[in-house]
């Protein structure tokens, strides 16, 4: 990337090396390398807060505020991007899923066909506990809800370790389909038992108030 | 319409004179600056109390008169003496908390809130606020015999876009570059934060006059990080004030009272509401009528208020994921937090006594001026810096009525998403995008942000065209939401402003509306700005039937003609107010047209690609 200043190679850092002006963002930068991290699923929490403290006080909109408008402009792309990487990779559950994103699966998506592609035996699975759990709100028992959320919890856990694992793995050598397909089956696992989870919650909540 | 001088005020080659702190309060503002490395509030004169009351008289003769003089009239005149307008702020008329017990005359249509008043037009609480933000920069302009342009403004953590939008606003219509929206709470610990140089975590329980917020903040290496926060920004201690003045009311047997009735009777019971703080019981008197109140009858009536606040700070904690043994330390702010029944429960509620002191009156306004000296004096730069959150989702509207949420409570701002939209029928040329904000599912439960229909799209199968809608929300937590067209990436883009608020246009109409009314001239002040309006809204006019005369409906353009004609008509004459009716009713007439222009340049983000580029 050329320096908008000096027109310098800025080395896709937040600030031009030679000149020391803020620098746009390269295009297609990942989270990653926001914080200049290898592309794996073990980050260390605590180093990477300290590090996002740090490109914080740098890169923060406040820091420009009586700067001119371009500078103001890319200090809150920055900031912007710099608070998306840290949201995602601080996060273990959203930090595999970003990981799964960099292999071409994006669960995100609505229109992902990965998750139209889910194994028989896990959409049977899905079905019960709907059905279990539409009873349960129909006869307002918060008890037998929070229950079954205890149960649907060590699933969603068991089935992130599952989907770590196989990220590791990928990591170690050269792309393999099945892997990338294992890990999407249990990331998609995870997706719908937090969904789940989260309609516990919200039931929770109204039975309260 | 046109982007003109008023509201240009960044300038980096002039000084900017003095930058302050505003906390802009229900029941009172005050301005602060730092001055030899602390923060102080400024009074009007020495020894003088530095709250400004938050209200502000409209004579009939056009005078503007704010602060505690203008409370003083209050009772006489409650039509035209408009206090605690910051509950109306960003809202509209049908809105529960503008129906609340009150005193005002609304005008009747439109988006906005307008209080009829006897001296003129009705009035936005965008300019009642602005009222209150001139007089405290004047304020500090005579505290430092300088000119004072830059401000950090406060509002609420838990107001929503159309709430900061006006704030902002007021902000400009006052001359004011709005440096920051800075929220409350945050204010107040970096107010604490700096004293006492602390590390840990914090929450502060802040209980206005018409807001409550609650924030919980990590401090770590002079960083403020806000983990979450919460609130409702139609509660406070105007509600303690509304309970007291009902029970007052059923017992004077006043079913229906007037609106002077209703000030006064407000008036007595805030004041008995104070009292309570150091008596267990005290007489409230209102004309004739006199009456006891007990401290355990008044706490027995806002506890449903106070109970609400808990339940908020509970999901608050909650979502930072921390527990109340967990913290270091809770900080009371706002003016309701004197009231002992609230003091008890929020040690309750976090199992510790609260930290009160600085007084909190003034820990808003106090962190508003230290946020305004680290935003403005290069040496403080690397010392300290918020990080705050945004405190309500953003969504898009899908099919059935539902909300998606592209941007979750809390996060971190500046913060940004995007959603790809295709189209779902064969040759469809629209798209519509509804912009919600708030927690629940259903569209009808949220505040509705923005609406607009991206029109345009070359014909072509469903699914195959792709308009990428963009989220930004700024440090102020300000949204902006853009259109982009995707498949190319053409960086072409339009900025999608939130539809409650006021356009540009309005504000510098509002600008040059009330530009110092307290002056003696004023007429002939109003005369000259009219002129001036006139010949920019002339000139627009002009401009836009020669660049887009063909999006006229037909019989359109002679209306608009003639409007014009009674402009410049009317301009030759000394009438203030019928030139401003002659432009307003210009403004109407163009609208329809306008409402196309604008149409247009939205759709030609998405129109002149072919097929093939989708």
């Amino acid at each position: 990337m050329k320096c908008w200043n000096c027109e310098k190679d800025t080395q896709g850092r937040p600030f031009c090396p030679d000149c020391g002006k803020i620098a746009a963002r390269p295009p297609g930068a990942s989270h990653f390398d926001v914080f200049g991290l290898p592309r794996t699923y073990d980050v260390d929490v605590a180093a990477l807060e300290r590090q996002y403290r740090e490109l914080s006080l740098k890169l923060h909109p406040d820091r420009f505020a009586q700067a001119d408008a371009r500078e103001r402009r890319l200090s809150l792309e920055q900031t912007t991007a710099l608070n998306e990487a840290s949201k995602t990779l601080k996060d273990p559950t959203k930090r595999a899923f970003y990981l799964l994103k960099l292999h071409g699966v994006d669960l995100e998506r609505e229109d992902a066909g990965a998750q139209k592609d889910m194994p028989l035996e896990f959409l049977e699975e899905v079905m019960e506990l709907r059905e279990a759990l539409d009873e349960a709100m129909e006869a307002k028992d918060v008890e037998r809800a929070r229950k079954m959320a205890t149960d649907v919890e060590t699933r969603r856990k068991a089935a992130l370790q599952e989907a770590v694992d196989t990220l590791r793995t990928l990591e170690k050598g050269p792309p393999v389909e099945s892997s990338v397909k294992k890990a999407s089956h249990a990331l998609g696992r995870v997706r719908y038992f937090t969904r789940f989870l989260e309609q516990v919650e919200t039931f929770e909540e109204e039975m309260l108030s | 319409m046109s982007k003109n001088g008023y509201l240009q005020i960044h300038d980096p080659l002039k000084p900017k004179g003095y930058a302050v702190g505003i906390d802009l309060g229900t029941t009172n503002s005050l301005v602060a600056s730092v001055i030899q490395g602390k923060p102080r509030c400024l009074a009007a004169d020495e020894g003088e109390s530095n709250l400004l009351p938050s209200v502000v008289h409209y004579g009939k003769d056009g005078g503007v008169v704010v602060g505690a003089r203008a409370k003083t009239l209050a009772a006489e005149h409650p039509t035209d003496t408009i206090v605690s307008v910051k509950r109306f702020m960003g809202r509209s008329p049908e809105d529960a908390e503008t129906r609340k017990l009150g005193a005002y005359k609304f005008a009747s249509g439109g988006k906005v809130v307008r209080f009829e008043v006897s001296g003129g037009q009705p009035v936005t609480p965008i300019e009642v606020s602005g009222e209150i933000l001139r007089a405290l920069k004047r304020r500090a302009e005579s505290h430092f015999s300088g000119r004072v342009e830059q401000a950090v403004i406060t509002v609420p953590a838990y107001f929503d876009d159309a709430q900061r939008q006006a704030t902002k606003d007021a902000g400009r219509l006052a001359g004011l570059e709005v440096l920051r929206l800075l929220n409350e709470p945050t204010a107040a610990a970096l107010a604490y934060g700096l004293d006492k140089g602390s590390q840990g975590t914090y929450a502060v329980y802040d209980l206005g006059g018409g807001t409550f917020d609650v924030s919980i903040l990590k401090l770590v290496d002079g960083i403020f990080e806000v983990k979450s926060t919460g609130g409702d920004s139609a509660l406070g201690g105007d509600d303690f004030d509304r309970a007291i003045a009902q029970r007052v009311l059923e017992a004077m047997g006043q079913s229906s009272p007037t609106p002077s009735l209703v000030a006064e009777v407000l008036a007595a019971s805030r004041k008995a509401k104070e009292a309570l703080t150091d008596a267990p019981e005290v007489e409230l008197t209102v004309g004739s009528h006199r009456q006891a109140l007990k401290r355990s009858d008044f706490e027995e009536w806002i506890r449903p208020f106070v109970q609400k606040t808990g339940v908020v700070c509970r999901r608050a904690l909650k979502d930072a994921g921390v527990t109340a043994s967990e913290l270091d330390g809770v900080i009371l702010v706002g003016g309701a937090t004197r009231v002992p029944a609230v003091r008890r429960f929020v040690a309750e509620q976090f199992g510790r006594e609260p930290l009160s002191d600085i007084d909190p009156d003034q820990v808003v306004a106090l962190g508003a001026a230290v946020q305004a000296d680290l935003l403005t004096n290069v040496d403080r730069q690397d010392e300290v810096l918020l990080l705050d959150v945004i405190p309500l989702s953003l969504g898009l509207e899908t099919m059935g009525g539902l909300v998606e949420k592209l941007i979750q409570r809390n996060s971190t701002i500046p913060t940004a998403a995007a959603q790809i939209f295709t189209t779902f029928k064969d040759g469809q040329t629209g798209l519509d995008v509804h912009v919600l904000q708030g927690e629940r599912e259903l569209v009808e439960d949220c505040r509705s942000l923005a609406r607009f229909t991206l029109s345009g799209i070359p014909p072509m199968p469903a699914g195959m065209a792709r308009v990428e809608v963009r989220f930004q929300v700024d440090a102020d937590g300000i949204l902006a939401v853009t259109a982009k067209e995707q498949s190319t990436g053409t960086t072409q883009s339009i900025t999608v402003k939130p539809s409650h608020g006021l356009t540009d246009e309005e504000i510098e109409t509002m600008l040059l509306d009330s530009i110092d009314h307290a002056e003696d001239d004023v007429q002939v002040r109003q005369l000259r700005e009219q002129r001036v309006e006139a010949e920019r809204v002339l000139t627009e006019a002009s401009r836009q039937l020669g660049e887009h005369g063909e999006l006229l409906a037909e019989g359109e353009r002679a209306p608009i003609e003639a409007a014009m004609a009674k402009v410049r008509e009317v301009a030759q004459g000394n009438d203030h107010h019928a030139l401003k009716e002659a432009i307003h009713a210009l403004d109407e007439q163009c609208k329809p047209f306008v409402e196309r222009v604008m149409n247009q340049a939205l759709t030609k983000v998405v129109a002149g690609h072919s097929v093939e580029e989708f």
